[in-house]
């Protein structure tokens, strides 16, 4: 879009959009690395509190918890949600009704969602834990998974299909050899997506896990930590998990050059 | 190379309720080439479609070899297809692409090796073998495309507007060359194509469809020469229309005046017809023994080394096309406005119902 | 491929959704007609008193106070995030992916981590009290951290990329062409604007305002952190009546509230895409 309207003021405004959305974060990841802890006073660089971290028990078995949901929950969620957007897109018909079951999870308030799991599981008597937050964040990481790959299937060259069934080789061969490297990047790019979500989903995994010690995870630890105010190890912490949300989003980004969903 | 080898017998496909292909028959001979022409909406993509096996008719059979095939899978089908789009596998070499058929009839690695060389050295393109296709001109996507069909020695292959994305100058060369790979592997070429030129200058024979059923079948100079119909005498070649009423003694002109023509089957006194004629059977000068029309000249153009002439005759509504030899001209020498007499064999004169 | 395949590649995923997502919605919305135990828990009885008590005045105020931050949120962030989409659309078409991609990424990074720097920036010992001492302002501050404003300014803050993106989409599809005909026609730079450039971005302005009131009303989190239990958003209380009344059938017919504000909402976002975008297309 070319538009007349003034440069300078187009400047203004992103410096200041770009501040607004940078400013916090960055002083949070400074401090983390300042050697006294305190926001006031810079005292020197330092690696002393994530070190401190290694230490604390509650946070490395809460990231364990995590990893192994993120892992277990990707792994279902990017099968899942890989068959489930090539089965819609070769569908010639496009169902009103099917859109909306695959959009929902994306848009459902996770409060909303997070309550149904909650009692649906006590209903049917199930003893809450990771397994019962693994099965809710397939939810909707399917359902990112499904988004990422379907917009990669809309430029898809069908017709490679049928050439591979042309040449002799069976549907399950076509999927194999032509249709899943050749979508790779993309599924990829969603399984990383879903991994990120999954890292740093909060409320459904505070409503699904129970009330046990042993299945809190990293954002459940993170919220009860910073509800008792500002400590160093959180800035730590924190800049660690956003670290990685960001750089699985940076490799999700290249790997799929369509852009992240929704865009 | 006479007998039947394919042989379509009352195939109909609807969609819904549209029917793409309309109880049409055809019989196809070994080692032929043969051209499946149409405008788009003809039916000739589906019949393809159907005859590669990604579409099932809704009535009639397809046999080839005597065996009707009709419900056989793609897959399993001794007929391999060359797509439009090409449709090669973007993450795959030249090599890779080539020798993937191979692999799916489970061949060996040394013979896979031994054929996909020999592939390569036949389309002429062994020094490419790794690159990807992003990587290929489109004429050598093309020939890749030809390549990884053939190299499976199917015992029909299928082209689907096979030069339709060259430009015009690499489609020229690439019509003498899939003549000469069909002649050397012996193997039935099924062409489709909405360019008449290309059917004419490829094709043994030449199906000529619409609305999903077959016009015409012959050879290119048979339909050119005699087509049976206004449409397919308008769809090959260039031709003149002169309308007029059928009478006992001729065709009644627009201008009044009588023209000698035979009669369409069927037709009685008094029908519309139309009298047709190439624009190269169209000589200056009036004769005894045949037809002829007057006209001015309203626009002329040198068409290599003829000389291409439009009228404006009270036979036609429409421009009179006609295309003088450069011999013919020169001695003839015209300009815009002049008044011209042209005249006609009785031969050369088709007739057609309007 | 053949009509009936696509239904086997879809039955997994399906499955999944239906039994973890929409059965357990079901549930909600039974349970939201189902009596309170004495104890907690349900009693498998019909009533309708769940719902009515979601009218009661004493959970009017939490409403409407919820609506007013979220709505309060939610018009900032357009705002805020359509002058940004615009200066995106606005910039040298090589550069706008890279600035898109840096104005939604905190948006996927963590939610928690994201407030919890504004804790940081706003508590009594944070980053802005200490930068106000250093430029000499010795009064008392106004307590920055837990308050209405904190709550506001950190549900803008993390709601703020998708509204960039949701104004960005139809912006970058608009036709130069479209601004360059209407200011050949006499048109203002402003006018032009607001009779042109506007209305046909009307679908990603309600696309971003709907997104942010909706999780906005139903967050908990952000009140609870940034607003320190001051005041209750229905989310909170949502959460109230699951984890610590033990009022189910009551927290049911809260979310199912919820859900119905939201799809009030997205249906007349709907209705202003397709107004926006006339009679051009049928289907997406």
């Amino acid at each position: 879009m070319a538009t007349p309207a003034a440069p300078r003021l187009m400047l203004m405004i992103l410096s200041a959009v770009f501040a607004f959305l940078y400013i916090p974060i960055s002083v949070l990841v400074a401090l983390s690395f300042n050697e006294s802890g305190l926001p006031t006073a810079w005292t020197g660089f330092s690696t002393r509190w994530y070190g401190e971290l290694m230490h604390n028990s509650d946070i490395t078995s809460a990231a364990l918890n995590t990893l192994i949901v993120a892992v277990v929950s990707t792994l279902l969620a990017t099968l899942l949600g890989t068959l489930l957007a090539i089965g819609v897109e070769i569908r010639r018909r496009k169902g009103r009704f099917l859109e909306t079951i695959i959009f929902a999870p994306m848009i459902i308030p996770d409060i909303v969602l997070a309550i149904a799991l909650l009692s649906f599981f006590s209903l049917l008597d199930v003893t809450m834990g990771l397994h019962t937050v693994i099965l809710s964040h397939v939810v909707f990481n399917l359902a990112f998974v499904c988004s990422v790959v379907r917009a990669r299937l809309k430029t898809f060259d069908w017709s490679i299909v049928e050439a591979s069934t042309d040449l002799g080789a069976s549907t399950a061969t076509t999927l194999r050899r032509v249709v899943v490297p050749v979508m790779l990047p993309a599924i990829v790019a969603g399984a990383l997506l879903a991994f990120t979500l999954s890292v740093d989903e909060f409320i459904i995994a505070f409503f699904t896990a129970g009330a046990g010690r042993d299945s809190i995870t990293l954002p459940m630890q993170i919220f009860a930590m910073i509800r008792f105010g500002v400590t160093p190890e959180i800035n730590a912490l924190a800049t660690l998990v956003m670290a990685v949300s960001i750089l699985a989003l940076t490799l999700s980004q290249r790997l799929n050059r369509g852009g992240l969903p929704g865009q | 190379m006479s007998q039947t080898f394919l042989s379509l017998q009352n195939i109909e496909k609807r969609f819904g309720s549209v029917r793409a292909v309309d109880g049409l028959s055809l019989d196809i001979r070994q080692n032929e080439f043969f051209a499946l022409l149409g405008a788009s909406g003809s039916g000739k993509t589906t019949l393809l479609r159907l005859l590669a096996g990604f579409e099932t008719p809704t009535g009639g059979s397809i046999l080839l070899g005597g065996k009707d095939i009709s419900r056989v899978p793609p897959n399993l089908r001794q007929i391999n297809l060359m797509f439009q789009s090409y449709a090669l596998f973007p993450h795959m070499t030249v090599f890779q692409n080539i020798a993937y058929g191979l692999e799916m009839e489970r061949a060996g690695r040394a013979e896979i090796r031994r054929r996909v060389g020999e592939m390569l050295e036949i389309i002429q393109l062994p020094h490419l073998a790794k690159r990807k296709p992003d990587q290929l001109s489109g004429g050598q996507r093309q020939r890749v495309a030809l390549g990884r069909a053939l190299v499976k020695r199917p015992h029909l292959l299928l082209l689907d507007e096979p030069l339709g994305a060259l430009d015009k100058k690499l489609r020229g060369d690439m019509q003498l060359e899939l003549k000469r790979i069909q002649h050397e592997f012996g193997i039935t070429f099924i062409v489709v194509t909405h360019d008449q030129e290309e059917a004419l200058v490829m094709a043994d024979r030449v199906a000529i469809l619409k609305d999903g059923k077959l016009l015409q079948c012959a050879s290119p100079h048979d339909i050119y020469e005699h087509p049976n119909s206004r449409y397919a005498a308008d769809f090959i070649g260039v031709m003149n229309f002169l309308p007029g009423i059928l009478q006992r003694d001729g065709v009644r002109a627009l201008d009044g005046s009588l023209i000698q023509a035979g009669r369409p089957a069927g037709a009685r006194d008094g029908d519309k017809v139309v009298v047709a004629v190439r624009p190269e059977r169209l000589h200056i000068g009036a004769r005894k023994d045949g037809n002829g029309l007057k006209g001015r000249v309203v626009a002329m153009a040198y068409q290599g080394l003829d000389l291409q002439l439009h009228l404006k005759s009270d036979l036609s509504p429409d421009p009179v096309l006609v295309r003088l030899t450069a011999h013919d001209a020169e001695s003839n020498p015209l300009s815009e406005g002049d008044e011209v007499s042209l005249g006609w064999a009785a031969r050369d004169t088709r007739i057609f119902m309007a | 491929m053949q009509d009936r395949k696509p239904v086997y590649l879809m039955a997994p995923a399906l499955g999944w959704l239906t039994v973890f997502m929409v059965i357990p919605c079901l549930l909600i919305l039974a349970l939201a007609f189902f009596r309170r135990g004495i104890y907690g828990g349900i009693e498998y009885s019909f009533t309708l008193e769940n719902l009515a008590l979601v009218f009661d005045p004493l959970y009017a105020g939490i409403f409407l106070k919820s609506a007013w931050i979220a709505g309060l949120s939610a018009a900032i962030a357009v705002i805020v995030g359509y002058a940004a989409a615009y200066a995106i659309a606005a910039a040298p078409a090589r550069r706008q992916p890279m600035l898109l991609f840096f104005a939604v990424l905190p948006f996927w990074s963590n939610y928690l981590v994201r407030t919890y720097a504004w804790i940081v920036l706003l508590n009594r010992e944070g980053l802005i009290t200490g930068v106000a001492r250093l430029l000499g302002y010795d009064a008392e501050m106004p307590r920055l951290l837990y308050s209405e404003g904190a709550v506001v300014i950190g549900l803008v803050y993390n709601y703020l990329p998708f509204v960039i993106l949701a104004c960005y989409a139809p912006l970058s599809r608009l036709n130069p062409e479209i601004a360059e005909a209407s200011r050949d026609l006499g048109a203002s730079g402003w006018k032009t604007f607001r009779r042109v450039i506007l209305p046909m971005t009307v679908p990603g302005i309600a696309t971003g305002f709907v997104f942010v009131f909706v999780l906005s009303i139903g967050n908990f989190v952000t009140p609870a952190l940034l607003g320190g239990g001051q005041f209750q958003m229905i989310g909170n209380l949502v959460y109230a009546q699951f984890l610590t009344a033990n009022d189910w059938p009551f927290g049911a017919a809260l979310s199912m509230i919820l859900i119905g504000i939201m799809m009030g909402l997205l249906t007349l976002q709907t209705f202003a895409t397709e107004r926006a975008s006339g009679a051009r297309r049928e289907e997406s």
